[in-house]
């Protein structure tokens, strides 16, 4: 899939950054939708990956190749340090750890000196889309293929999925369940630092903000929630509606703290009306999406 | 030596606020397994209501404690039903959903707050403002004592509420066996909304005293929301007397962490203590978590 030589530049961008979402709530997927774990602070590890690619690029003068394996290797380190401590407890303290983390990485960042503090680092300028137009649609194509095999097609999928499904039944089955989890974890903060580290070059520019801002790891989550959670097709689905729907906003409205908002309401509503998701409606073997009868059931629960 | 009982005085008397956070958040953990992603938002958001009282109907804020209580209690007991409608009903992991859905709710009200209010830094005065009291060896500012008191107080009165009251011992029967507590008639559905509104009511006050004694601005929450996770970590999930001695502890690493290091690595000491607890002591410093 070479570059498609008839659209402009800007429709370029937009399929870069739908491709670049795609695969970074299929990340969080792996550990929020197939093992049932929400990691609330996997924004972190698309940062350490941004960051990681911009330290060695600006204070090592690496090429900017070799940056991307790694940050990779240095999110597995801080999703193993996370992981091991609390996946052996219940998913509220992971989600607490996950989310706290998230939120240290971005105070380290806004701290350090070798980051710029809160102003950020300049990269060696690469201005060249169709480039980084073709590195991420290959590194999306790749986590969905690592998604298919490892998580559609091997014991490894479905250990997971019986750890979500009923952890105590799982780990009698003799699922390790501890170390499974750690190792879904791990894997799930690969694509999520590659991406960070892809992004970082794209922009040239980050700060705190813009690459471990609490919008990041918002939209992942609900990307994922609106595709369908837990499924392969999921997460592209509901990444190419946001991430549509998120720059026709920000065509009307320009940039502003609304997309907060927009994010906050999709995940809500998802969650109590459309908890399958996109792929739920598509695939109709849950709950279907009756809009009457939900909004009857809801204001049933206020008679409280 | 001075500096350090002034510090160490200082750390106590935030602490002794903070567990009025701590308290509601933990009991709702306790009593229907929820986190709820949103608390500092509710302290933002308490502290923002009086500022804008204050703008508009003038007079101190402390006025107007009780109707920001009554007020987040009435929005609390309001957005329960939609909690109880994530964690309940035909889908895998409703627990989960539950975290989802408050994680979705703060980031609402926070991006609510950023878009209608900016990122103006507010503050507001009280008659206990600029006073301060000579406190042994230590002086402190009297709205600091009076943050103390009505963090005290406010447990105090909680407390006994839970002791004494027969909706409080629904409640703890609640937080001990679920089903029991159903079948022996307590109407558990009605209960946690309670639970979860009086939480959002005693965390709503305590951000009028929190906007009183620091500054207002829309992304205080997530401090908060550190504060009461760390809190409740320490105190052991769902353990709510545990909650005073961490939210002292928590005050005290604070306020010495900011005098003797810097402002800026507070947050960052807060989450490695969390870690660390999390690592050695998951069940809380006392061992009695859930």
């Amino acid at each position: 899939m070479a570059v498609p030589l008839f659209v402009s530049s800007f429709w370029l961008r937009i399929a870069t950054e739908v491709l670049m979402w795609a695969g970074l709530a299929q990340s969080w997927n792996i550990i929020g939708g197939y093992t049932g774990y929400l990691s609330f602070g996997h924004g972190a590890f698309f940062g350490i990956g941004a960051y990681t690619t911009a330290i060695l690029m600006v204070h090592a003068g690496w090429p900017f190749w070799p940056t991307l394996p790694v940050g990779a290797v240095l999110s597995v380190l801080c999703a193993a340090t996370i992981g091991i401590p609390t996946l052996r407890l219940r998913g509220a303290y992971f989600a607490i750890a996950t989310w706290a983390f998230g939120e240290a990485v971005r105070q380290v960042a806004t701290v350090l000196e070798i980051t710029g503090g809160a102003f950020g680092m300049q990269l060696p300028p690469f201005l060249n889309l169709p480039f980084f137009y073709e590195a991420i649609l290959i590194a999306t194509i790749l986590t969905y293929l690592l998604a298919y095999l490892l998580l559609e097609r091997s014991m490894f999928g479905y250990k997971l999925r019986a750890i979500r499904e009923n952890e105590i039944a799982a780990e009698t089955a003799g699922v390790d369940t501890v170390v499974t989890k750690i190792e879904a974890f791990a894997l799930s903060a690969i694509p999520a630092a590659i991406f960070g580290g892809l992004y970082a070059y794209l922009i040239t520019y980050i700060h705190p903000d813009s690459v471990l801002g609490p919008a990041i790891t918002d939209l992942m989550v609900v990307m994922v929630l609106f595709g369908g959670v837990g499924t392969l097709w999921g997460p592209l689905v509901g990444a190419t509606a946001i991430q549509l729907v998120n720059r026709l906003l920000w065509f009307l409205r320009g940039e502003s703290t609304l997309y907060l908002v927009y994010a906050g309401v999709a995940i809500c509503l998802v969650v109590l009306f459309m908890p399958d998701g996109l792929m739920g409606l598509v695939e109709r073997r849950r709950v279907l999406f009756r809009p009457r009868e939900n909004l009857k059931a809801l204001l049933r629960q206020f008679k409280l | 030596m001075e500096l350090f009982l002034q510090t160490l005085v200082d750390g106590l008397l935030i602490g002794g606020l903070i567990i009025v956070i701590g308290v509601g958040f933990s009991l709702c953990f306790g009593v229907m397994h929820i986190i709820d992603f949103a608390v500092g938002e509710w302290v933002m958001l308490g502290a923002y209501t009086a500022f804008w009282m204050v703008r508009y109907l003038g007079r101190d804020p402390f006025l107007y404690l009780p109707v920001i209580f009554f007020l987040y209690l009435a929005i609390g007991y309001l957005i329960y039903p939609l909690i109880h409608r994530a964690v309940s009903g035909r889908r895998h992991n409703p627990a989960l959903m539950g975290l989802v859905f408050t994680f979705g709710l703060a980031s609402l009200i926070k991006g609510g707050a950023l878009t209608a209010w900016g990122f103006h830094v507010r503050s507001v005065t009280t008659w206990l403002s600029g006073e301060s009291l000579a406190l042994g060896v230590a002086v402190v500012p009297a709205l600091r004592f009076a943050g103390f008191a009505f963090g005290v107080l406010a447990t105090v009165a909680f407390m006994l509420f839970l002791k004494w009251s027969k909706i409080g011992v629904a409640i703890r029967a609640m937080a001990q066996d679920r089903v029991m507590a159903e079948l022996l008639g307590v109407d558990t559905n009605r209960v946690s909304a309670l639970v979860y509104a009086m939480y959002t009511g005693l965390t709503g006050m305590a951000g009028v005293l929190i906007g009183a004694l620091f500054s207002i601005h829309a992304g205080m929450g997530l401090k908060y929301t550190t504060f009461a996770f760390f809190v409740v970590v320490l105190a052991g999930m769902g353990y709510v007397p545990g909650v005073i001695p961490a939210a002292f502890l928590l005050g005290l690493l604070q306020s010495f962490v900011t005098v003797y290091v810097s402002g800026r690595y507070t947050l960052l000491a807060v989450f490695f203590v969390l870690y660390l607890t999390l690592l050695v002591r998951p069940r809380g410093l006392l061992g009695r978590g859930w």
